[in-house]
């Protein structure tokens, strides 16, 4: 008899329960508080002058820990919503995905941190390719353009290396436009696309 | 090799097009009506159809519901349907296992 067919029955329905586990958490809203949260970020750092690089650097490193606070409070609040484990298993692998990337950034800024480096100007770009490889390796585990978006960042990276600004002005606007402005419109994007997503 | 465990296949499960179903309802609480169409890209027609037979043999539950004033459709497997699951892929393993000794 054949039965070729159940091991590939048992390996499509591996495949479909762990497609079926991927992280459906609704982005919208975390993406939209990040990219406003950024925004203001750039705005104030602006208007405060940060000019040296441990400033720069601690500045946008405390960004950082207000956006992750907001993204957890939200994901936990939807959590709640619909009765659902905060810390579910797809949480837990997107969690661990986004974390060497997460972890290397965190060393670089602390190291900058610390003294008044001249080329703090690539800090951002850095920051960028590392959160676009943070994403990239989440959205293995994530419905919709995660992955696309952690290119995006990727290659905004390597242009801003080759050909961007090197100045700590332009630093502050790479990180407005680029952690605030571009989660706020990718936010945008998917809170019209998921309401007609819900909807059946 | 022995047939038995071939021919105590759930029927209902062992469906070219209920099998995706029940896998993707297997591995979470829940799944929208759209949330599964679109990942196993059928039809409404389709799915409706599969759905509404895997409802008749007791191993989905379907609730319609509201969110932000949209009608939604909510499919779960009921604790029969996650049973003949667990049942479908311990015969599907002895199967597969019976065709190893074999060689």
């Amino acid at each position: 008899m054949q039965t070729d067919w159940a091991s590939e029955n048992l390996q499509v329905i591996r495949t479909l329960m762990e497609r079926g586990a991927v992280y459906r958490r609704a982005l919208a809203p975390v993406m939209g508080a990040v990219g406003l949260t950024g925004l203001a970020a750039a705005g104030v750092a602006a208007a405060a002058n940060v000019r040296t690089a441990g400033a720069f650097a601690g500045y946008w490193m405390g960004v950082a820990v207000i956006c992750l606070g907001e993204a957890l409070l939200l994901v936990r609040r939807q959590a709640l919503k619909d009765q659902e484990p905060f810390w579910s298993p797809p949480t837990r692998r997107v969690a661990q995905a986004l974390l060497p990337a997460f972890f290397c950034g965190l060393a670089a800024g602390l190291a900058l941190a610390r003294g008044d480096w001249a080329e703090v100007w690539l800090l951002p770009p850095l920051w960028m390719a590392l959160y676009g490889c943070a994403l990239h390796a989440a959205g293995f585990f994530m419905p919709r353009g995660i992955k696309l978006f952690g290119w995006g960042f990727i290659a905004a990276a390597g242009i801003w290396l080759f050909a961007g600004p090197r100045s700590l002005s332009a630093a502050h606007w790479a990180m407005g436009v680029f952690f605030g402005g571009a989660h706020a419109a990718y936010g945008v994007y998917l809170y019209f696309t998921e309401k007609r997503g819900n909807a059946a | 090799m022995n047939p038995r465990p071939f021919l105590q296949l759930d029927r209902v499960i062992h469906e070219k097009g209920r099998l995706p179903i029940v896998s993707l309802l297997a591995a979470s609480p829940e799944f929208s009506f759209t949330e599964l169409r679109d990942t196993l890209k059928m039809t409404d027609g389709n799915l409706s159809m599969h759905i509404k037979t895997l409802q008749e043999a007791g191993f989905v539950s379907v609730t319609k519901s509201y969110r932000r004033q949209r009608p939604l459709t909510t499919c779960a497997l009921t604790p029969a349907g996650r049973r003949a699951f667990a049942e479908y892929i311990d015969l599907l393993e002895e199967i597969v296992r019976q065709a190893r000794a074999g060689k």
